[in-house]
């Protein structure tokens, strides 16, 4: 264990490296591309312990990781933004095929216009395609997040996506606690996923179904991901007694008496959590998991606090409906028999959050006015 | 908790390695017993092209997580970026570090050292990086020379473990480096007509 200055992408990359991979396949994008060169540089110096193959697009990467994973192969692939869009198709592939591969995704806008500021469009688009998704708020986060996710992923084989910001998190050198390769190797164990196919015996893969056999292998998807809250408490007993910390799905930061809270995703809930003290009986809750959405922990934490309004901040726009992480809120908040007022802030574009802002908003929140849908730029 | 912060904004041009010298202050605060973190903003940064990056520093480990746009502290490599812009968002009776000099890239604008709202310090940067013949061609690389001046500048990070973040981080011209940096460190001076008080 060591505390080591790194940014968020190199916690990724060491954290790729710490857990063993037989396969990384990656093309370089802004703010992602620091991932590529560090495992590019870990697969020089013979530290990757597997192979670095260099591929022609995104697209060709996750297909490079789809049949290395369908042979057993414990693989790697980061992106963001526009690569995250040209992969689309294989995304859908993976998690059909039951794959476990891990992703890491920066978040960047999608243009047009080109952007590089970190709007979450990217990794919420590809919200239907049936992959776990984690979000980070620090370094910390990143590192240990990589690790749990291929935990997560070869335990439910699934695919699952790492995201966390660009530049905010990507970019930022701060101290993270590296943990050594031997504590997280034992933390993984060696991938341990069935085959599906044997380098030369020839076999044919996920042929023509029928609607009536999807149906049962999207019902079977789905199940295995309710799997997640089970797993990941086993995954926090495994990290507190290893490495003394651990992470909550949701987490929830509630004064006593606060009746309100700010529901925060990636690093935006870092800059909510600094502003706390300074915040008027107000709380935080972080969301780590995005899919499967934590529906149940929301509202035991609604119900527990008797909270009535949460205020979320979403750094991504539905167009045509708002916060896409507000919508989901309201979703899982249906049916609650007195269930908090959902509010939305839209910082689109990935735009800044500063804890001026964030008292600007919490102070103009009254019952009487239309606050539902509020824009980063009236600020 | 104590929640001071310090925060620092680094104006020079892509290829001056201000980002390498945030992440090499960050480095040196954390080893003084302090967290500290760099950061940089991203255009479609080149060798040349204006870049900024930033620093914030504190006793804990958890801090905003937003751009800076009021620094204790401007340090600028490249004083011929864009004038006034350069100082924009400095706290008053802040302060001010400029690579200044007779050379091209060290001409600093006069009427800025009049300013009387924050502290001003200098340091001709590119004289101590070619005495210690760090330069890529033609072009001095001054950082570690900027670094050793933010360092007394800021009280924020000492000489010892700005040398041990440089030993940690630099990978060519090591002594040299660290030579440029005490140099930086020794002959930074103040040139404010800022009086306390008075702003």
């Amino acid at each position: 264990m060591a505390l080591k200055m790194i940014s968020g992408n190199q916690a990724a990359a060491i954290a790729v490296q710490r857990v063993g991979v037989d396969l990384v396949t990656a093309y370089p994008i802004t703010p992602q591309t620091a991932i590529v060169e560090a495992l590019a540089d870990f697969a020089a110096n013979g530290e990757l312990g597997g192979d670095f193959v260099s591929v022609e697009s995104e697209y060709a990467a996750l297909a490079c990781c789809n049949g290395a994973a369908a042979t057993g192969a414990r693989v790697f692939t980061a992106t963001g933004s526009h690569g995250l869009a040209y992969m689309h198709e294989m995304i859908h592939w993976c998690s059909g095929a039951r794959l476990p591969i891990v992703m890491v995704n920066v978040n960047r806008t999608i243009g047009a216009p080109w952007c590089l500021d970190p709007d979450q469009g990217d990794s919420l688009s590809q919200r239907d395609t049936g992959w776990l998704q984690l979000y980070c708020a620090n370094g910390q986060e990143v590192f240990d997040s990589v690790i749990q996710a291929f935990i997560l992923a070869e335990k439910l084989l699934l695919p699952c996506m790492v995201v966390f910001d660009g530049f905010y998190i990507s970019h930022t050198y701060e101290v993270v606690d590296v943990a050594d390769e031997e504590i997280v190797r034992k933390l993984v164990g060696p991938p341990a996923f069935a085959p599906q196919v044997i380098p030369g015996q020839p076999g044919n893969l996920h042929g023509l179904s029928t609607g009536e056999t999807q149906l049962k292998l999207v019902k079977e998807r789905h199940q295995a991901m309710s799997g997640v809250p089970l797993l990941f408490a086993q995954i926090n007993a495994a990290f507190n007694e290893q490495l003394g910390r651990s992470y909550n799905i949701v987490e929830a930061m509630i004064p006593p008496g606060a009746k309100r809270a700010v529901v925060a995703v990636g690093a935006t809930a870092e800059t909510v959590r600094w502003a706390l003290p300074a915040l008027d009986h107000t709380g935080l809750i972080q969301l780590r998991l995005f899919r499967p959405f934590p529906a149940a922990e929301i509202r035991e934490v609604v119900r527990e606090k008797g909270l009535n309004e949460l205020l979320v901040i979403d750094r991504n726009c539905s167009v045509g409906m708002g916060g896409i992480f507000a919508q989901e809120l309201r979703s899982a908040l249906y049916g609650m028999k007195s269930p908090p007022l959902v509010r939305s802030l839209i910082l689109a574009g990935g735009v800044d959050l500063t804890e001026n802002m964030l008292l600007d908003l919490l102070q103009s929140t009254g019952p009487e006015e239309n606050f539902a849908l509020r824009w980063g730029d009236e600020f | 908790m104590d929640r001071a912060i310090t925060e620092f904004r680094l104006h020079g041009r892509g290829g001056q390695g201000i980002v390498v010298a945030a992440a090499i202050f960050a480095e040196a605060v954390f080893i003084d017993g302090h967290y500290a973190r760099a950061f940089s903003l991203f255009g479609a940064e080149r060798r040349g092209a204006p870049v900024t990056a930033f620093i914030r520093t504190g006793s804990e480990r958890l801090m905003p997580r937003s751009r800076i746009y009021n620094p204790d502290c401007v340090v600028v490599f490249d004083a011929t970026i864009s004038g006034n812009t350069l100082y924009a968002g400095l706290k008053d009776e802040g302060k001010l570090l400029l690579n200044a000099g007779p050379g091209r890239q060290e001409m600093v604008p006069p009427d800025l050292f009049l300013n009387q709202r924050f502290q001003i310090f200098k340091i001709n940067a590119r004289d101590i990086a070619w005495k210690h013949q760090l330069a890529i061609g033609s072009f001095p690389m001054i950082n570690t020379v900027m670094l050793g001046a933010m360092a007394k500048v800021s009280g924020l990070a000492t000489i010892e473990a700005l040398i041990k973040s440089i030993r940690q981080r630099v990978s060519a011209s090591i002594d040299a480096n660290i030579k440029a940096a005490i140099d930086g460190y020794e002959n930074v001076e103040e040139v404010s007509c800022f009086v306390r008080g008075t702003s």
